[in-house]
């Protein structure tokens, strides 16, 4: 079965988009729910991320995320509950303990852990839409002007993780196939066999890379050299209509949780009481956020 | 059969937490704790003083909260501001809250410090740029000799270093105040010397003070003044203001290192420390870091601190 957060190619604006236009827009929920605390604010991002990855079909992508970010956010809880012991309204008291001391469970410590475990959810949903819409390779094909190592290590990394899957079942077919009275295949004995096996397999991968034209040069200065060191025609370039988008709804967020910033919209303390801001400002850049989250919209979907 | 049997151990597992101090809620009240705030070395008043009674649970910091309007920083375990009043920054100089609990400054902050009933907490916003370390004073009296500091109750010793009538002097304070005095002066005791300068400098903690206020927290300056000493009293920058003249006796706390809090009542002559044990009264010394006496006036220092 595939996993939920696998690329899975579709025709809509966030999938047709460059890497660089996905990169911002996503980019700029993360920054936000990074340069944010305040509960109202951080609810808006993953409201944004998970609506933007409805639009964009990856539906299971983002109720996985918010499955796997609840159960990071749990623990965060719990653990920022016993340990801290701030805060004013004290629900229960624990007793002394051995390292912690004291242990107080206050409203306070389950509210600031709650924060964090919603930031944790925000950017889980967030990369899990990167994550299930944006093309790995053209990631990697727009990175290798600038870091052909790291992008050729990461390719043959992308590549090598489906082919030793792909041999582990077939391995573990052929073990099957040996009857029931042979001996089990331990997962050591399997794990064994992979790693042994990598490096031929990571040959072989790469072998198919440059078979299928990776080592050659970029695809600009290619068709440069095609086009005789003119500029090659605005046909060839690969940009989707959908970027200019995504590269305006980006910095406007952006832009826009810089500025509350300095007007006072991330009105959050935790200790010594809660005190949550909605002022204003707050209420609409959440509202912005939330909108931002119908960028990868199409009218025809 | 099954279901008794996991009922018996809940009531013995509600039994045990109980028994441990656990429970719901902020829990019983253990005792009355005394709250002031005041700025500037305690010089003026920020809110009047509160007597309410703290619960199992409380804090210096929940004790705060519920009488001030507070704000904080740093995970809420440090105070930045109280009723409006904001730590600064600015042109060089730093001015913070800083809390004493029975008269010595905590070694951990105000959200970890539990209360056990009976402590005097003492809120102070001061200028610390140039003495940043005052570890303890003699504002909260009889505190720290009734109820010890730290959560925890210490042994009292006064040392008489020349000054009989002064020593009888401090040991009737502390008598009617409620502390009980032992004899001899055993390790983890809150020291009182009572004597001349000239025989209490020779102390390893009195002798901080002849280091300056950096050194022990207390703005005063004790030195050689032919065959006597003279003391001056010193500002908020620990520079000297005022030279006091003959009998003069100063009360003040300081702390070394890690060692229990000791108080000196010292004068520039036997005058000087028998005007200085007079000192020893809740009045005289409240919200001060120390004080001075010449002539009968009681002279708050630092000097010129308001």
């Amino acid at each position: 079965m595939r996993s939920p957060f696998a690329y899975t190619p579709r025709p809509g604006p966030l999938q047709s988009a460059s890497p660089g236009a996905a990169v911002v827009y996503l980019g700029a929920l993360v920054v936000v729910a990074f340069l944010y605390s305040n509960p109202i604010v951080l609810a808006a991002v993953g409201a944004a991320a998970a609506l933007a990855g409805r639009l964009a079909g990856a539906r299971r992508a983002v109720r996985a995320a918010i499955w796997l970010g609840l159960a990071i956010a749990l623990p965060i809880v719990i653990v920022n509950a016993l340990v801290v012991s701030r805060g004013a309204t004290v629900l229960l008291r624990l007793g002394e303990w051995p390292l912690f001391g004291q242990v107080d469970v206050t409203a306070e410590a389950i509210a600031d852990g709650a924060v964090f475990g919603l930031r944790a959810v925000v950017v889980m949903i967030a990369f899990a839409v990167y994550s299930a819409c944006v093309d790995p390779d053209r990631v990697l094909r727009a990175l290798r002007p600038f870091a052909g190592r790291s992008a050729l290590t990461a390719t043959l990394i992308s590549r090598l993780v489906p082919v030793a899957a792909a041999d582990a079942a077939r391995l573990r077919d052929a073990g099957r196939l040996r009857g029931p009275a042979a001996a089990p295949l331990g997962r050591a004995t399997m794990a064994r066999r992979l790693l042994t096996g990598s490096l031929d397999r990571a040959v072989d991968v790469a072998a198919t890379l440059e078979l299928r034209g990776y080592a050659l040069a970029p695809r600009r200065r290619r068709l440069n050299e095609a086009f005789g060191g003119a500029e090659y025609p605005k046909a060839f370039q690969r940009r989707s209509r959908y970027d200019r988008r995504f590269y305006v709804v980006g910095p406007v967020v952006l832009v826009a949780a810089v500025a509350g910033q300095f007007l006072g919209a991330d009105g959050f303390s935790a200790y010594p009481t809660i005190e949550v801001g909605t002022e204003p400002v707050t209420v609409a850049l959440s509202v912005l956020i939330v909108l931002s989250g119908l960028a990868p919209w199409r009218r025809n979907a | 059969m099954r279901s008794r049997s996991l009922a018996v151990a809940v009531v013995l597992l509600c039994a045990a937490l109980g028994t441990a101090g656990c429970g719901f809620g902020p829990g019983s009240g253990v005792g009355e704790v005394l709250l002031t705030v005041t700025r500037d070395y305690g010089a003026e008043p920020v809110q009047p003083p509160v007597a309410e009674t703290a619960s199992e649970s409380d804090t210096v910091m929940r004790v705060l909260d519920r009488n001030a309007d507070i704000s904080t920083r740093f995970g809420g375990g440090f105070v930045q501001a109280i009723d409006g009043l904001e730590a600064e920054r600015g042109s060089g100089r730093s001015s913070d809250w800083f809390f004493y609990v029975n008269g010595v400054e905590s070694t951990v902050g105000a959200a970890e410090y539990p209360l056990r009933g009976g402590e005097a907490i003492w809120w102070d916003y001061r200028d610390w740029t140039d003495v940043m370390r005052v570890p303890a004073v003699v504002g909260s009296w009889p505190q720290p000799f009734v109820g010890g500091y730290d959560g925890e109750r210490r042994p009292v010793a006064v040392e008489c270093l020349g000054g009989a009538a002064a020593c009888d002097t401090v040991r009737a304070a502390l008598g009617a105040a409620g502390a009980s005095v032992i004899a001899g002066s055993p390790q983890g005791a809150i020291r009182v010397l009572v004597g001349p300068w000239a025989r209490l400098r020779r102390d390893a903690a009195a002798a901080q003070i002849g280091d300056g206020p950096q050194a022990s927290g207390v703005f005063a300056e004790l030195e050689r003044d032919g065959a006597g000493f003279r003391l001056t009293g010193l500002g908020t920058d620990g520079e000297p203001v005022r030279t006091f003249g003959p009998k003069t006796g100063l009360v003040a706390a300081t702390r070394r290192y890690d060692a229990p809090p000791t108080w000196v009542v010292t004068g520039v002559d036997p005058a000087g420390v028998r005007a200085a044990a007079t000192l020893l009264d809740a009045a005289t010394l409240r919200d001060r870091y120390a004080v001075a006496t010449e002539g009968g006036e009681e002279i708050p220092l630092p000097l010129g601190a308001s």
